[in-house]
């Protein structure tokens, strides 16, 4: 597939996308409220636990803006995978969207890319009424690490993703798989506090969590200004599991669709 | 040239049951929806497929657009096989399906067309044109710009066939194309099946409608539990032949059911 087709499809799913959520016009105004209430509540949190609480040396709703943003970014990411194909079996298009020119993993690639984009715009939204209505603080943010262990995290992201997406094809209740998973990486990954107060056996767990990573050196670079340097352990662990997982995810996505042909399940839902 | 090949296909689709299966008893022997079915169809014609509900006919069109995989033999549809080079297939075959269930609800019905066409490569400077054709084609052209939320069973039909024409495939699939349309528009849709066929398009149409069977096609071929009982030649004839033909069918060498139902319609 040349770039030109690539783009051109792109800029239909996206705008397939946008038409969409523009005519469910209440889901926008309930999501900025459901930002604000969120926010409030970790800062009333922060502020309840009082200004002694500074987990590595942070401040406590800082330390929460940006955990939660991310976590949520990151999940939210995984999730859009499950979501296209879980919304594409409910509207019956999804036979027929496996059966067009696209090969399935770049439609399902692009869908959540789409998604993506969207839960990125969502993300500045909520650093931004955390920064400007709850006087949170990025004293020394270190950009160009940020961007890449931003990179990093969302080729993780879309790894696991595709597997959500199998799951889905394959027993079409991946969400409920996803969401006992995504209470676990909650409690481990550090969201809320930090990973050093969970007892060892859990902080090991906690180490095997992608996600854990991707919130440490993403909190690293943006609350400390850390540069590549003093983020390179995290990096590379980042690095690995984008290089380890991808391939796998999509291996394990083309497999399930593969099952799906085979036992007639494609439509299933 | 023959556009499709079916080579000693067989299709069996096996139920897993749900756990504490004896609370609501499912099925859990597995369906035989095509045994052994060998077929091929020229490239230009049109070939009817008729059968009772669940004989294996939107089975058969589900393995040649790679919805399904085959478990046994081959399908080849213009010398690409649907196992081993699905999009060569997918980039050739065009499939109305039957349900409704097929398009996004909250984009009109030419932003529908749009989003498939980008996807099955339709060259974005002839998209616009294709669209108001198929529209006007498929009689939609006042609706285009309505939700498709806000459409009628028949409406989907026709659009679900313009969307199917969108990419100008070599083989068009057609799970009951008429079945919610009214006369004038049925009408309208045989004329463009044989105008398609005259293009060297080659239409396969499910159908149980003896009178589109012989309006449209050029061979029938008659499914009964997943066999393949008759594959004949129809041109010229009409509807109440082809619907003695069909009747008449036998099944191993046995009566089957088809003709005890046709000597209770006599």
């Amino acid at each position: 597939m040349n770039v030109a087709a690539f783009a051109d499809k792109s800029v239909a799913i996206v705008r397939r996308d946008l038409l969409t959520a523009l005519r469910y016009r209440s889901a926008f105004v309930l999501t900025a409220a459901g930002t604000l209430t969120e926010l409030a509540a970790f800062y009333y949190l922060s502020r309840a636990i009082g200004p002694g609480f500074r987990p590595a040396g942070l401040d406590y709703f800082s330390f929460l803006l940006v955990g939660t943003g991310f976590y949520t970014f990151l999940i939210m990411g995984i999730h859009s995978f499950l979501q296209s194909v879980q919304e594409a079996q409910q509207t019956g298009t999804f036979e027929v969207l496996m059966t067009t020119s696209t090969p399935p993993p770049i439609l399902l690639l692009l869908s959540a890319m789409s998604a993506f984009s969207r839960n990125v715009a969502q993300l500045l939204f909520y650093l931004a009424v955390g920064l400007v209505i709850f006087d949170g603080t990025l004293p020394r943010p270190g950009i160009a690490a940020c961007v890449l262990v931003f990179f990093l995290s969302v080729l993780i992201a879309i790894a696991i993703g595709l597997m959500a997406a199998a799951l889905q094809v394959a027993i079409q209740k991946g969400s409920v798989v996803l969401w006992a998973l995504g209470s676990g990486a909650w409690l481990l990954t550090g969201t809320l506090f930090p990973v050093a107060s969970l007892p060892q056996p859990l902080r090991f767990a906690a180490g095997l969590i992608p996600i854990t990573h991707a919130l440490d050196a993403m909190r690293t670079a943006l609350l400390q200004g850390r540069g590549f340097s003093a983020l390179s352990h995290e990096i590379g662990i980042l690095a690995l599991f984008a290089l380890t997982l991808l391939p796998l995810g999509l291996a394990v996505f083309s497999f399930s669709l593969y099952r799906a042909r085979r036992e007639g399940t494609l439509s299933a839902y | 040239m023959d556009a499709v090949i079916f080579d000693s296909v067989s299709k069996v689709f096996r139920h897993r049951p749900a756990l504490f299966n004896w609370i609501g008893k499912e099925r859990v022997e597995p369906t035989v929806a095509l045994r052994d079915i060998s077929f091929r169809v020229q490239t230009g014609s049109v070939l009817a497929l008729l059968g009772p509900n669940g004989s294996g006919k939107t089975t058969l069109l589900k393995l040649i657009s790679t919805m399904l995989l085959p478990d046994a033999g081959r399908v080849i549809i213009n010398r690409a096989e649907t196992h081993r080079d699905p999009q060569q297939v997918r980039r050739c075959v065009g499939f109305a399906v039957a349900g409704e269930r097929s398009f996004f609800p909250r984009l009109t019905a030419r932003e529908n067309l749009d989003f498939f066409a980008a996807l099955d490569d339709v060259p974005a400077r002839e998209r616009k044109a294709r669209i108001q054709f198929m529209l006007a084609r498929t009689g939609l052209l006042d609706a285009a710009d309505t939700l498709m939320m806000k459409f009628s069973a028949g409406m989907y039909q026709r659009l679900a066939m313009a969307r199917a024409l969108m990419k100008q495939p070599a083989v068009l699939l057609l799970d009951e194309p008429t079945r919610s349309l009214d006369p004038a528009v049925t009408a309208d849709i045989w004329e463009l099946v044989r105008e398609l066929s005259a293009d060297d398009t080659t239409v396969l149409i499910a159908t149980h409608n003896f009178q589109e069977a012989a309006t449209v096609a050029d061979f029938v071929a008659v499914l009964r539990q997943g066999a393949l009982v008759a594959h004949e030649d129809v041109k010229g004839l009409n509807a109440q032949e082809v619907r003695s033909l069909y009747f008449q069918t036998r099944w191993d060498g046995v009566t089957n059911n088809f003709e005890l139902v046709a000597e209770s319609c006599r």
